[in-house]
């Protein structure tokens, strides 16, 4: 099933078009890797997925139903997380606050709302040992590893029942090991019937996870097709320009 | 409990505690020393005296807490509460308004006011550095001018036996700092609101990409301080009988110096209002003890300023070293 449909998406900053008529669609428990130099328009395009930022021109649809995102927090109802590139986290917060930020778990006292730690502590605690990750809920992200970091950025995912999980450079910032985990981790949203997108320079990681690849070029898709049907030299060659289109 | 863990919260007491017992130690033996080397600094008089200028300084301190946290300066707080305290005295003699009326309105000034300073920060792109010592320069300028540099008296003895003077042998501006203290301390460690100054402070670009609004969250921080500078200027003219243009002379300076003694980076993220309490007690201590010592008050602020400096070194230097500054805000 298609869950997410880019129709012709445009944007322009000022007299710089970011991204031009880009038409991409993405199934439930694909796993679509999006590549493109820097400045190609690939976080663009997550921003503008993720309710970030507003197109210029074309349509979304998202589960057959027309959708148009003003802020993140639309976009995250429905279904769809975002991974950021530098994570997205706070580091003066515990790995709790971080992952509920913006969601935290509140009791009510009349109009007062109290945020409950403890709940929100063992919930963290849960998702952490679902991802399989030696992080404590209660510890400051800042004394934390970067593989530590990815599990909270990821745990934010967790929260909701989420369906699409766009990962922007997920394994830029960390060790080979935490390589490893992090794509183990991508097939395990997969295999939850989860459709996930992810960005990345790192050519091997983004073959070793996905089913199909798409490239960006100065703002325009120039490939969309099958990683088995793909290489790593023909990604390169339409990343460079080299090759104009597959 | 495993040794890991124990190891894990013994760490954690340290990073987040360290500053408050450090300051809490310096203070008693800050308190010591006054104690022993002069005859009137340990008696209840005194206590009270200290007391209160640490009430009135505090009241401000804990809004500005948040403002540095995310990481914006309020300087505009001293002639703030002095022009305040001048509309408060001038509403109520030249145009015959109510005491509650009169008040009402200046807080509506103070909120409009923080209002104004947030959106030039957050729409306009100012800094809130220049666009307080802007109005650092002009309330104070416009008082004087107002005022012709004379006082302007008020004779109301309830307003001023209630708001100046004592409930149950503590001041009353010091029973209002407590219940702002309780408020602040609440919101800063259990409401959204105040998770947000720390998320907004921490890290901007992610705070407003996770969908945080930041704009919002800045102009909530600094209506505080614009708010509570109204708000003892209203005090202080019970305190004093009287608005004058020259009322809370550098008390922009006592504020944030107590706020960063109290352990809060001036890079924003990190600080507690516990910490603020014990550095505007601390702040009040000494320059009250300093009186005490017979030392010029001139040179009392030479002393206040080596102060600051140096909470600022042990600051950045020691306790939060990994703290100050995080990520650049996009």
């Amino acid at each position: 099933m298609e869950i997410l449909e880019l129709n012709k998406i445009s944007k322009n900053f000022g007299a710089i078009k970011a991204l031009d008529n880009v038409t991409l669609s993405l199934r439930s428990g694909e796993v679509l890797g999006l590549m493109g130099d820097n400045g190609a328009g690939k976080s663009t395009l997550i921003k503008i997925i993720a309710g970030n930022f507003k197109q210029s021109s074309g349509t979304i649809n998202f589960e057959n139903k027309k959708v148009q995102f003003s802020k993140p927090m639309e976009a995250r109802d429905k279904g769809i997380e975002v991974v950021y590139q530098d994570l997205a986290l706070c580091d003066n917060l515990t790995a709790a606050s971080n992952i509920f930020l913006t969601r935290e778990i509140k009791r009510n006292f009349g109009i007062l709302k109290i945020i409950n730690f403890s709940e929100m502590f063992k919930r963290a605690k849960d998702i952490f040992k679902e991802l399989k990750s030696e992080t404590l809920p209660d510890e400051e992200v800042k004394m934390m590893s970067g593989g530590q970091r990815q599990a909270v950025a990821i745990g934010r995912t967790k929260l909701s029942a989420a369906k699409v999980v766009l990962l922007d450079e997920p394994t830029a910032a960390i060790s080979v090991r935490q390589v490893a985990e992090v794509l183990e981790l991508i097939k395990q949203l997969k295999n939850q019937g989860i459709a996930v997108v992810i960005i990345s320079h790192r050519m091997p990681d983004v073959f070793a996870v996905s089913d199909r690849i798409a490239v960006l070029r100065r703002g325009q898709l120039v490939a969309n097709k099958l990683a088995k049907e793909s290489s790593p030299e023909e990604v390169t060659a339409l990343i460079t320009g080299a090759i104009e289109k597959a | 409990m495993t040794e890991q863990t124990l190891e894990k919260t013994k760490k954690r007491i340290k990073i987040s505690n360290l500053h408050e017992i450090g300051l809490l130690i310096a203070l008693i033996i800050v308190l010591l020393l006054f104690s022993f080397t002069t005859e009137n600094f340990f008696t209840q008089r005194n206590f009270t005296s200290i007391l209160r200028s640490a009430s009135y300084v505090g009241l401000i301190a804990f809004p500005m807490t948040f403002v540095l946290i995310t990481r914006e300066i309020d300087i505009s707080v001293g002639p703030s509460v002095a022009w305040s305290g001048l509309l408060f005295v001038i509403l109520i003699k030249w145009y015959d308004f109510g005491y509650l009326t009169s008040a009402v309105i200046v807080i509506l000034w103070g909120t409009l006011l923080g209002y104004f300073i947030g959106v030039a920060r957050t729409k306009l792109f100012i800094p809130t550095f220049i666009t307080t010592l802007a109005l650092w320069s002009a309330l104070r300028g416009y008082s004087l001018f107002v005022t012709e540099g004379r006082p302007i008296a008020i004779s109301n003895k309830e307003f001023r036996y209630f708001f100046g003077g004592d409930i149950l042998g503590l001041p009353t501006v010091t029973w209002i700092m407590l219940g702002a203290f309780l408020i602040f301390w609440f919101a800063s460690k259990y409401t959204v609101t105040g998770t947000n100054f720390y998320a907004v402070g921490g890290n901007p670009k992610a705070a407003r990409n996770i969908g945080i609004n930041v704009d919002r969250v800045k102009i909530l921080a600094l209506i505080g301080t614009s708010l509570f500078s109204a708000i003892v200027g209203i005090l202080f003219v019970a305190r004093v009988s009287s608005g004058n243009a020259n009322l809370a002379d550098g008390m922009e300076f006592d504020v944030i110096a107590a706020v960063v003694v109290g352990g809060t980076a001036l890079a924003g993220a990190v600080g507690t209002m516990t910490g603020t309490l014990l550095g505007c007690v601390f702040i009040a201590m000494i320059s009250n003890g300093l009186i005490h010592w017979g030392i010029d008050p001139d040179l009392n602020r030479v002393v206040k300023g080596i102060i600051i400096f140096l909470a600022v070194v042990i600051n950045s230097n020691f306790t939060f070293k990994s703290n100050s500054g995080g990520p650049k805000e996009d």
